[in-house]
């Protein structure tokens, strides 16, 4: 009887020391082959902070350096060999890694790769919904000039498939909208001093145009129209952090920055788990809407400045959460520690 | 005979080392076997042959750090031919190609008398140029049965495919050579160069061959990436700081004429299978790179130690 006692409190110590529901023990494996820069960054610190928050996860394994495709091939036979139940990647190439992927996924490994897709039949891909991102953005442009006038289309590096994607979203809009016309359309290549020079051109023209929609080389849009004395007309960009203090602190700017959030890290972990517990989305690829923050209004001002942290790493973009997937505070992804991190 | 032995016992020091690292590994994960090695031999392919190449010329007194650079050349060029033609002869081609490419190395080194780290520095820029020319981004493809030779075991269980494979492409081109005249010319070479020259030795055209050596290794190099990945990129990757790292690791003296090749290339799977167990430990991945050096630095320090003391006595 002692004996039946005493296990009785043991088995009531346990139940006590024990999480209310009963929480699944996964261990994730993270690999990622740029290093250093803002945005993969960011993406790794929402990773961590994801896992942190799930209480699924019990462990995470990041293999982060600047490789090449057989550099990931390596990192993830090792985080398979570490007998991870799912792996989060930004791969390197759609096609290069399908050896290793295909042998997790034969083990039973989930396999979600954020940011870019893979070409591996049974992987998650989840990306930023880049259509949606130019869409929304020309939109509000278009809006804000009254539905009528002249546009200069500042796009990033022809034929890469986030241009591509982008540009079928701004098409999109400009059906809506008959009455707005694309007076200049420029391929900045995504460089910050060629996208300068190429509205220092344009402006030297005397050509007049109405606003000025960019793939997200922006602030330095604006540092042109300041440095040559021209009236600044409504501007769209990215939440990169220059052009969205730019938006509180320059007079006279009318502008909306559309988030790319790095982010999109976090939301990969959290549909790991989703899939790991049984909730599979219907599609293998899920898209991630982005979100728009103007300071024509009252309301939109208030947004982006409750975005704005000092302790927000410069290089980041500044949308550290994505709505409806990750669930971590913003205290938690500038702290970038994962489960087992002290 | 004492440097035949002092030579023997470095391998062996590092072989014991590897020892100990596998079983380590075997301690952190139980489940860590068959396909364990698997991986790391697959992984260290690359490694092992781009080590190779770069061992031959620091042994004949040079250093090559276009290694890598020759590798994306002959990655991309793999893959582009694969997609025209039968599997074979792209691979001789792509072979001869990497030949090539280190004559042309050493016979600049030779004919201009400019350092070899020079030359060498602006054939990386050089070579990095003629892959992205070749393959302006990622794409091509390769054979199947290339990446499928590459996977798998050897006849029994455990010992990988990969590491056969690498161990015949070594032992078919370095082995006849080690015993010829042109072997013992490349230590010669290395170990005083005017000797050498005032015993008789083809001094220039010594030098030229062992870069050219090191070429042909970089093309195999350059085969394995194509086969691990499917395709070519252009980008060098990390193969030429990590090549000269197992190099000394591996007991080559840098400024040359001592060391082997045994060396060098099981030091490559030590360095592999310490990122395994990094990856394992799920230790921060800035902190790796930190413990990597320090292994290598701790190793060789250890190492000269040990060697003064045993030539001292």
């Amino acid at each position: 009887m002692k004996k039946f006692l005493t296990s009785a409190a043991a088995i009531a110590v346990a139940a006590t020391l024990a999480p209310a529901t009963f929480a699944a023990e996964y261990t994730i494996g993270v690999s990622n082959t740029v290093q250093g820069n803002g945005w993969r960054e960011e993406m790794i610190c929402a990773m961590r902070a994801q896992a942190l928050v799930e209480e699924d996860v019990t462990n995470l394994i990041v293999a982060h350096r600047n490789t090449d495709s057989a550099g990931q091939l390596e990192d993830l036979n090792n985080l398979i060999e570490a007998g991870v139940d799912a792996i989060v990647l930004n791969p390197s190439n759609p096609d290069a890694l399908n050896s290793a992927l295909e042998m997790a996924m034969a083990k039973g490994i989930v396999v979600v790769a954020v940011d870019a897709g893979v070409s591996a039949e049974g992987a998650y891909i989840l990306s930023n919904n880049q259509e949606e991102y130019a869409y929304l953005g020309a939109k509000w442009l278009f809006e804000q000039v009254g539905g009528k006038g002249d546009i200069v289309y500042m796009r990033g590096i022809a034929g890469v498939s986030a241009d591509t994607d982008r540009d079928n979203g701004f098409k999109r809009a400009l059906a809506e909208y008959p009455g707005i016309k694309v007076v200049h359309e420029v391929f900045t290549g995504w460089q910050q001093d060629q996208g300068k020079q190429q509205m220092f051109d344009f402006l030297a023209t005397g050509i007049p145009f109405d606003g000025v929609w960019t793939s997200g080389i922006d602030n330095v849009i604006v540092d042109a129209f300041v440095e040559s004395g021209a009236p600044l007309v409504p501007i769209v960009g990215a939440d990169n952090a220059g052009f969205v203090q730019y938006l509180t602190e320059v007079d006279g700017l009318t502008g909306a920055a559309v988030t790319n959030p790095g982010s999109v890290g976090g939301a990969g972990i959290a549909l790991a788990v989703d899939v790991l517990n049984g909730k599979a989305p219907g599609s293998k690829t899920v898209l991630v809407d982005p979100v728009l923050w103007e300071n024509a209004s009252e309301e939109g001002r208030a947004t982006i400045m409750a975005a704005q942290n000092p302790n927000l790493d410069p290089e980041w973009p500044v949308s550290v959460t994505v709505p409806g997937w990750t669930d971590y505070t913003m205290e938690q992804i500038i702290a970038c520690k994962g489960p087992g991190d002290s | 005979m004492s440097g035949i032995i002092r030579k023997n016992a470095w391998v062996a020091g590092l072989l014991a080392l590897l020892v100990v690292l596998l079983v380590a590994t075997r301690m952190i994960q139980p489940g860590f076997g068959v396909s364990g090695l698997e991986s790391i031999a697959r992984a260290a392919l690359p490694f092992v042959f781009a080590t190779t190449g770069m061992a031959v010329v620091v042994i004949v007194g040079g250093i090559d750090l276009s290694v890598a650079s020759m590798m994306a050349v002959c990655a991309v060029t793999a893959a582009v031919l694969m997609e025209r033609m039968a599997g074979v002869p792209a691979i001789l081609i792509v072979l001869a190609l990497g030949l090539a490419m280190g004559v042309i190395n050493g016979g600049l080194i030779v004919a201009t008398r400019v350092p070899d780290i020079v030359v060498t520095l602006a054939m990386l820029f050089v070579w990095e140029g003629v892959a992205l020319l070749i393959l302006e981004s990622p794409g091509g493809s390769t054979a199947d049965w290339l990446q499928k030779s590459i996977r798998g075991s050897f006849l029994i269980p455990g010992l990988p495919n990969a590491l056969v494979i690498a161990t015949v492409c070594i032992a078919v081109v370095w082995l006849p050579i080690r015993r010829a005249r042109l072997g013992i010319a490349i230590y010669a070479t290395g170990s005083d160069e005017r000797a050498a020259f005032r015993s008789g030795v083809a001094v220039g055209r010594t030098r030229i061959a062992a870069y050219g050596i090191c070429g042909l290794f970089s093309a195999f190099g350059g085969l394995s990436l194509a086969a691990l990945t499917g395709i070519g990129e252009p980008v060098p990757g990390p193969y030429l700081l990590a090549s000269v790292a197992a190099v000394v690791l591996g007991g080559v003296v840098l400024g040359g004429g001592r060391g082997g090749l045994l060396g060098p290339i099981i030091a490559v799977f030590i360095l592999r299978i310490v990122r395994t167990i990094l990856t394992l430990l799920a230790v921060d991945p800035n902190v790796t790179t930190i413990i990597e050096g320090t292994i290598m630095v701790g190793v060789v320090m250890l190492g000269t130690a040990a060697t003064m003391r045993g030539a001292r006595t």
